[in-house]
């Protein structure tokens, strides 16, 4: 518990910090000015999400193999976290497009895959609601799960080839081969705090999914002791009474 | 309302949901354990 | 039973099936003709507009047709229990699959093949020249949506409100091959009538993939 609270504060000073470098520390773009500040929170919440998908689609696989609950259990927790840090994504994107190009919206090739992303994830988190069966859930969502890492880089791959595009290029990978030294630092800060909070949100997520695990574990029990109870043969005091008589 | 202010509602915006998201866990968190000790007593009776 | 053998053997009884009251069929035609006629009411295209919107309207109702017609694919299995007697059968669970992926190929080709005429018609688009290489674009599409639509079909039967899950399931994952499928017909549609190259290869790649996908998973599917 103490350990608990004392990585939360940490982590609370950390985004504390970064926040500050990003707004305040950080020099300004040349073209965008201040608002291209979104940009050392947006980028970090997709590689937060690629993170934690990453580890969804890892625990689908090894649900498969091992059948080991607590991959099933991680699985469900990453996704959700995941739809989360896509979201997050998508709200800050739309935030940093409107002031610059003038739109909410544009299904240029990042954009769209990204919304599809998210479909897809609400979509296997939809799927584990309706699967009532434990081990069908875990099998059936484990085999979606897959589908849907799978389909991400097709979709990807897709929507490049298919002429549009509003998204500005790249800046880190593909980009500019300069990029300021100051900005680097306060994105990699930035990059460090986000990651590392949405690992904390999955950690407890994860926590949540384990102790509702247990509880059904133990309402089984309880239910297989009743069963048991009611189950059992009759005493020998009804029928000695009835042997007692003849 | 300037670009600063825009920048700033964004940001606290965002990290208020994924705060609320980890409060409504935390409760959650609370309930299941609630509900887990009443079965264990319910286990030993 | 070798595997071959036995995906024919259920492929010829998912025709025998369906062929005794040609319900799914009819039922897909139907849809597909509706879409197509909500489109001139929705929109009012010139005969210009008509033929630039054309393929996406009609892949749409392919699309949409076609989630709703795998769905019966293992629905129906759970009356009975035939499904549990097909898991118990000694066959290897892709064949079972299989059989039903073809069976449904079948299917949707046969309603694509009454519904193509039917939009040329309507809509004044001509086909003259290009039906060759329509059925194959329309061929490769179909297998993408089919094994999809097949394994999640599979997927959804066991859940509850499963008739609106799989098209939810299925249509975002669906996204790419619908992309490939209109730009393809797209360019057969244009002036200079001509495939795609890089979109063929994409749509033959998106076929492969999930295939593979699909044999790999067939017998998680089976236990699910």
């Amino acid at each position: 518990m103490k350990a608990r609270i004392s990585i939360s504060i940490a982590l609370a000073l950390l985004v504390f910090c970064a926040g500050y470098a990003a707004l305040f520390i950080a020099p300004d773009e040349a073209t965008m000015h201040l608002i291209q500040r979104i940009f050392y929170f947006h980028v970090p919440l997709w590689t937060a999400m690629t993170v934690v998908l990453s580890i969804a689609c890892f625990s689908n696989i090894a649900w498969l193999v091992s059948r080991r609950p607590m991959w099933d259990l991680l699985g469900a927790s990453s996704a959700e976290v995941g739809v989360l840090c896509c979201t997050g994504g998508l709200i800050t994107g739309m935030l940093w497009g409107k002031p610059v190009w003038g739109i909410w919206w544009t299904w240029d090739p990042r954009l769209t895959s990204t919304f599809i992303l998210w479909l897809l994830y609400i979509s296997y988190l939809l799927l584990r609601e309706l699967i009532e069966d434990p081990h069908r859930r875990a099998t059936l969502s484990a085999v979606f799960g897959i589908f849907a890492y799978l389909d991400l880089p097709i979709v990807l791959l897709a929507t490049t080839l298919w002429p549009r595009g509003q998204h500005p290029q790249p800046v880190l990978f593909g980009g500019p081969k300069s990029i300021n030294h100051t900005m680097l630092s306060v994105f990699f800060l930035c990059m460090v705090s986000i990651v590392l909070v949405m690992i904390l949100i999955l950690a407890d997520r994860y926590r949540l999914e384990k102790l509702r695990f247990e509880a059904d574990e133990l309402r089984v029990e309880i239910e297989s002791r009743e069963m048991d109870a009611q189950s059992a043969p009759p005493t020998r005091g009804i029928v000695g009474r009835g042997m007692a008589h003849e | 309302m300037s670009d600063f202010q825009f920048l700033f509602t964004a940001w606290m915006v965002v990290w208020a949901v994924f705060f609320v998201y980890e409060v409504s866990v935390a409760k959650r968190i609370g309930h299941v354990r609630e509900e887990i000790e009443r079965l264990k007593q319910q286990l030993h009776d | 039973m070798n595997g071959l053998r036995a995906a024919f053997t259920l492929f010829a009884k998912e025709c025998r099936l369906e062929f005794r009251t040609r319900e799914l069929l009819t039922a897909t035609v139907v849809f597909s003709l509706i879409i197509i006629v909500f489109f001139n009411f929705a929109f009012d295209p010139t005969p210009a507009e008509a033929r630039r919107f054309g393929p996406g309207l009609l892949w749409i109702a392919f699309f949409f047709a076609g989630s709703l017609m795998v769905n019966p694919s293992f629905a129906r299995e759970q009356t009975n229990d035939t499904l549990d007697a097909l898991r118990m059968a000694p066959v290897p669970s892709f064949a079972v699959l299989a059989a039903k992926i073809l069976a449904n190929l079948v299917f949707l080709s046969i309603a694509e093949a009454i519904l193509v005429p039917v939009f040329s018609l309507f809509y004044n688009v001509s086909l003259v020249g290009i039906l060759g290489r329509l059925a194959l674009v329309l061929f490769l599409g179909t297998v993408g949506l089919v094994t999809t639509g097949t394994v999640f079909s599979a997927i959804s039967a066991h859940a509850r409100m499963r008739e609106l899950l799989l098209p939810v399931l299925l249509l975002p994952f669906l996204t790419p091959l619908l992309i490939a499928a209109v730009s393809t017909t797209i360019s057969l549609f244009g002036e200079a009538h001509e495939l795609d190259r890089t979109w063929m290869i994409f749509l033959i790649g998106f076929d492969v993939v999930f295939l593979t996908t699909s044999w790999l998973l067939s017998d998680f599917l089976a236990e699910g």
